[in-house]
C-alpha cells in the first residue's frame, strides 16, 4: 500500500490507460496530477508488439500480461512524482496491482455491490486486494461529490495520440 | 538398411517411398531404383559391396536417462517470456503559484460563488462513462506555433478549463460565459495575441484570467501589464473582484520609488504609458526589466508605428505578447502593421499585404461581436430624438452658419480643414444651447426625462463632447436629478469616489461624463439610461460610451437616447457617420460591424458644407474631394 499523502492538498492521483495501434502494438500513459486535475507529470512508454510465438504462448493472456504487468509497471516504476493512487478505465490494467505498491481502481460501467463510489463513477478492484477499498473510501471523502475522474484518462489518451503522431 | 522403391517421374522429382520403410529387412530385398517412363524403362540394380557387411548388422543402441530439465536435454522452457526493457518518455510540469485561498476562507467571502463543474444526472451513469459527456468542456490546444513534443503535451494534458475553475483553487465572482471560457483558453496558448472583442464582452476579465491561469501553470512569473493612466483604477478593481489572491503592484511614486519597483520581481506590474516611456528613457539597457508577458491594453495607442510609445512599447524585453483593444483599426487596416510589429509575428518595419493581414489576422487575433455571442443580453435601445431647436437658439445658429459659412469662402485656397472644424464645433456647441440666453432644447428634453427616470429611482450617465456642456448643465438641473460630474477636469484621487457614490448613493441620479474621459474602461452596466448629448465624430467611441452601460451583468434593457437637433448640422453628421457604417458593414459582415471607429475624414468634413472658392468670376467647389458619396450625403 501506498504512504498516504501528508495532506489533501499533496494527494496525487495516476490516470492509467493504453491504445493498441494497428501494426505498431500497444502504448501505455499514465498521467500524475493534484486533486484538482491539475497535471504534474506525464510518462508513455514506446510502443510494445508482441512476436507471434509470444502471441501464440500467450494466449488470452497476453493482453492482461501486457497492459498489467509489463507496460503498468513500467511506467510506475519509472515516474518521478508518485501518485497515491491509480485509476484507469480499462480492466486488463487491474491486472498490475499485484505487482504494484499502490492501491488500483477501474471505472465500472454498470453498478455492482461491490464497487467503490469516486465522484460520480463506480470503481472496481482487483479481486485479491478488497483492502484497497478503504482506501478509496477515503480519497472519495477527499475529491468532489461531482468529480469526473474519466476526463483526465481522455487526456491521457489524447496525449499518446500526439506522441505516437510524433513518433511516426 | 530400408528398402524401398523411390521413383524417379518424368519432372525428376523424387516421391515418397511407396512402401512404409522397415529397418531390419534389408537382407532379402535389394534396393532398386525403378523408372515409370515408359522410353526409359530400366531397372537400376545395387549391388552388395565389401562395406556393405557392417550395413547388415543390427545397430547397437545405448540409452542413458537424462532428467527433463537437464540443460543438455535442452528442455528447459526456451519460450519463457522474454521482453526488451520498455523504453519512456516523460514530461515533468513547472511547478506554478499556489494562490488559493483555503476552503474555509472562501466560504466567508460574501458574494463569491463556487464554480460548479457541468452537473450530470445523478441517474445516468452510462451517460457519465460515454465520453460525449465532456464535450462541452473547453480544452486548451497546442498553439500553431508549439512544434516540439512537450510543448504540444503541455497543453494537451492541461484539465479543461471548466475543471481548473472549478477546482476551488480559482474563486471568480460568476461563472464566465463560454465565449469568455473560450477567449480565456485562446490567449492561454498563445504567445501572441490580439483579444479584439467589441466593448462590453470582458477582455480585462479573460486577460486576468489567463494570467492567473498562466502564472498557477507556472508558464510565467513576472507580467507588465500597461494601460492608459485613467485605467489604472479600473485594473485594480477587476483584479480585486477576479483574482484577489493576485498580487498586483501600481508603478507609482516618484522616481526613486518607481526604479525600485521596476527592479522588483513582482507577478503582475501594472503602468500607465506615460511613465512607461519615461522611466525606459531614464534607465541603462542592463537595468530594463524582463518580462514573461506584456499586455498593451487600449493598444491602438502604439498604432503610430513611430511614436515614442510604440517604440518603447516594442522595445520591452518580453516572452509573449498581448494586446487588447476594441477598435483595432480607427482608420485604415495599416494600423494593424504596427500591433502585428509589437505581437513579433512581423518583421520590424513589415507591411502585410492585405491576404497577409487577413492569414494573421485568423492566427493572432482574436474578436467576438456582441451581436454574436452575447444573444441573451437584455437588449440595447437606440432613441434618436429629433430636436427642433428653440427660436434663440435657431437665430444663434442661422447667424453663426451664415456668417462662418461666408469666412470660410473668404479665406479662398487658404482654408483648411481646421477652419471648417471650428465652425462645426461652433455650431455644435450652439445646438447644445445658446450661449446668450442660456436656452436649449436639448437641456429640456433632458432635464423632463431625469425627472421621470429620477423618480423611479433609475440611473443614467450623460455624454457630452465638451466639458464647459457638462458643467454648465451640472449647474441648471435640479437637485432632485442628482448629478455628478466625471470629466477630465476632475482630479484623479476623486474619480473613485464619484464612481462609488454614484453606483451606491440612491440619490445620484445622473453621471456627466466627457467622452474622452469616461467613455473607456468604466463598467456602469447599473446604469439603465445612456443620454449621447451632443455626438462624437466617430461612431466607435460613442458605442465605447454606451457600452459603460450596455455590458456584461446589466440585467434590463438599456435605453439610448441620442439627441439630434433638426436642420442642424448634427443631422448632417449623423447622417454621413450611419452611411459610413452600414458601408463598413457591407465590407466586412455583421460579425465586426464595429471594427474600425469610422471618423470623419478631412473630405467628409469638408462634405458638410458646400464650399466653394472665389475663381476668376465665378466659384469654384473646393470640397470634398474623394469620398464622393458623402458629398452626396451632405
Amino acid at each position: 500500500m501506498s504512504t498516504a499523502p501528508a495532506s489533501t492538498e499533496s494527494l496525487r492521483l495516476g490516470f492509467l490507460t493504453a491504445l493498441h495501434l494497428e501494426n505498431r502494438g500497444y502504448v501505455a500513459g499514465l498521467l500524475v496530477t493534484n486533486k484538482y486535475g491539475r497535471p504534474l507529470e506525464f510518462q508513455c512508454t514506446a510502443p510494445v508488439r508482441p512476436n507471434r510465438t509470444q502471441e501464440l504462448l500467450y494466449g488470452p493472456t497476453l493482453v492482461p500480461f501486457l497492459l498489467g504487468e509489463l507496460l503498468s509497471k513500467t511506467l510506475l516504476d519509472r515516474i518521478g512524482i508518485k501518485p497515491h493512487f491509480v485509476l484507469t478505465d480499462l480492466t486488463e490494467i487491474l491486472d498490475s496491482r499485484p505487482h504494484v505498491a499502490l492501491p488500483v481502481a477501474c471505472v465500472l460501467k454498470g453498478t455492482t455491490t461491490d464497487a467503490v463510489r469516486i465522484g460520480k463513477l463506480n470503481f472496481g478492484l482487483h479481486a485479491e486486494f478488497n483492502e484497497d477499498s478503504k482506501a478509496f473510501e477515503r480519497l472519495a471523502k477527499e475529491l468532489a461529490a461531482d468529480a469526473d475522474l474519466l476526463e483526465p484518462l481522455d487526456r491521457v489518451r489524447e496525449a499518446l495520440d500526439e506522441t505516437m503522431k510524433a513518433a511516426a | 538398411m530400408a528398402s524401398g522403391e523411390w521413383r524417379i517421374e518424368d519432372d525428376n522429382k523424387r516421391v515418397a517411398p511407396a512402401s512404409p520403410v522397415t529397418v531390419g529387412d534389408a537382407v532379402a530385398s535389394e534396393p532398386q531404383v525403378t523408372t515409370h517412363n515408359s522410353s526409359l524403362a530400366l531397372v537400376a540394380e545395387m549391388f552388395p559391396a565389401g562395406h556393405n557387411g557392417a550395413l547388415r548388422r543390427w545397430p547397437s543402441v545405448e540409452t542413458q536417462a537424462v532428467s527433463l530439465f537437464d540443460k543438455r536435454a535442452g528442455l528447459i522452457p526456451s519460450w519463457k517470456p522474454h521482453w526488451t526493457k520498455v523504453p519512456t518518455v516523460g514530461l515533468t510540469f513547472p511547478l506554478g503559484f499556489e494562490f488559493q485561498p483555503k476552503a474555509d476562507k472562501v466560504a466567508e467571502k460574501d458574494g463569491l460563488n463556487k464554480i460548479s463543474g457541468p452537473k450530470v444526472a445523478e441517474s445516468d451513469l452510462a451517460e457519465l462513462t460515454d465520453r460525449s459527456a465532456h464535450k462541452s468542456m473547453t480544452r486548451l490546444k497546442p498553439p500553431s506555433d508549439a512544434i516540439s513534443l512537450a510543448d504540444r503535451l503541455f497543453y494537451l494534458l492541461q484539465p479543461p478549463l471548466q475543471t481548473m475553475l472549478a477546482g476551488q483553487e480559482l474563486i471568480m465572482p460568476f461563472e464566465p460565459f463560454p465565449y469568455q471560457f473560450e477567449g480565456i483558453g485562446w490567449l492561454f496558448q498563445q504567445k501572441s495575441a490580439l483579444l479584439a472583442d467589441e466593448m462590453g464582452l470582458g477582455k480585462t476579465m479573460q486577460t486576468i484570467t489567463a494570467i492567473r491561469l498562466l502564472l498557477r501553470a507556472g508558464q510565467i512569473r513576472r507580467v507588465l501589464l500597461v494601460c492608459p493612466k485613467p485605467l489604472i483604477p479600473n485594473w485594480q478593481r477587476e483584479f480585486k473582484a477576479w483574482a484577489e489572491e493576485l498580487p498586483l503592484t501600481v508603478l507609482e511614486g516618484d522616481g526613486t520609488r518607481r526604479r525600485m519597483l521596476w527592479q522588483m520581481p513582482v507577478p503582475v506590474l501594472l503602468v500607465n504609458y506615460e511613465l512607461l516611456v519615461r522611466d525606459w528613457a531614464d534607465m541603462l539597457d542592463d537595468e530594463k526589466p524582463k518580462f514573461d508577458l506584456v499586455v498593451l491594453d487600449e493598444a491602438q495607442r502604439i498604432k503610430n508605428r513611430d511614436s515614442c510609445t510604440s517604440e518603447t512599447a516594442r522595445s520591452v524585453s518580453r516572452k509573449r505578447s498581448w494586446a487588447l483593444t476594441g477598435t483595432p483599426i480607427e482608420n485604415r487596416p495599416e494600423e494593424m502593421h504596427t500591433l502585428f510589429e509589437y505581437m513579433t509575428v512581423i518583421p520590424k518595419g513589415g507591411t502585410p499585404d492585405l491576404r497577409q493581414m487577413q492569414r494573421l489576422s485568423r492566427d493572432y487575433v482574436l474578436r467576438r461581436t456582441k451581436d454574436l455571442v452575447m444573444k441573451d443580453l437584455p437588449p440595447r435601445i437606440d432613441r434618436e430624438e429629433y430636436l427642433e431647436l428653440t427660436s434663440a437658439q435657431k437665430s444663434a445658429y442661422l447667424d453663426a452658419e451664415q456668417n462662418g459659412i461666408v469666412h470660410l469662402n473668404e479665406l479662398g485656397d487658404q482654408i483648411s480643414v481646421q477652419h471648417v472644424f471650428e465652425l462645426v464645433l461652433r455650431l455644435k456647441q450652439i445646438t447644445n444651447f445658446d450661449p446668450l440666453t442660456g436656452d436649449s432644447v436639448k437641456f429640456e428634453r433632458l432635464a423632463a426625462d431625469m425627472e421621470e427616470i429620477a423618480a423611479s429611482g433609475g440611473k443614467a450617465i450623460l455624454f457630452s463632447q465638451w466639458t464647459k456642456t457638462i458643467d454648465w448643465l451640472k449647474e441648471r438641473l435640479p437637485a432632485e436629478c442628482g448629478s455628478l460630474v466625471y470629466h477630465g477636469g476632475v482630479p484623479h484621487k476623486q474619480r473613485e469616489p464619484i464612481l462609488r457614490q454614484f453606483k451606491d448613493d440612491p440619490n445620484s441620479h445622473l453621471l456627466l461624463m466627457s467622452y474622452g474621459t469616461g467613455a473607456v474602461g468604466l463598467n456602469l452596466q447599473f446604469a439603465g439610461y445612456v443620454f449621447l448629448y451632443d455626438r462624437w465624430w466617430n461612431p466607435a467611441v460613442e458605442d465605447q460610451a454606451i457600452n459603460r452601460a450596455h455590458r456584461i451583468g446589466v440585467k434590463n434593457a438599456v435605453i439610448v437616447t441620442k439627441f439630434i437637433c433638426k436642420d442642424t448640422i448634427e443631422e448632417r453628421i449623423d447622417r454621413v457617420l450611419h452611411e459610413k457604417r452600414e458601408l463598413f458593414r457591407a465590407v466586412l459582415g455583421d460579425g465586426t460591424n464595429s471594427n474600425a471607429s469610422l471618423s470623419l475624414t478631412a473630405s467628409e468634413i469638408f462634405g458638410l458644407f458646400d464650399l466653394k472658392a472665389r475663381h476668376g468670376k465665378g466659384t469654384k467647389k473646393i470640397a470634398p474631394k474623394p469620398a464622393e458619396s458623402s458629398v452626396d450625403a451632405a
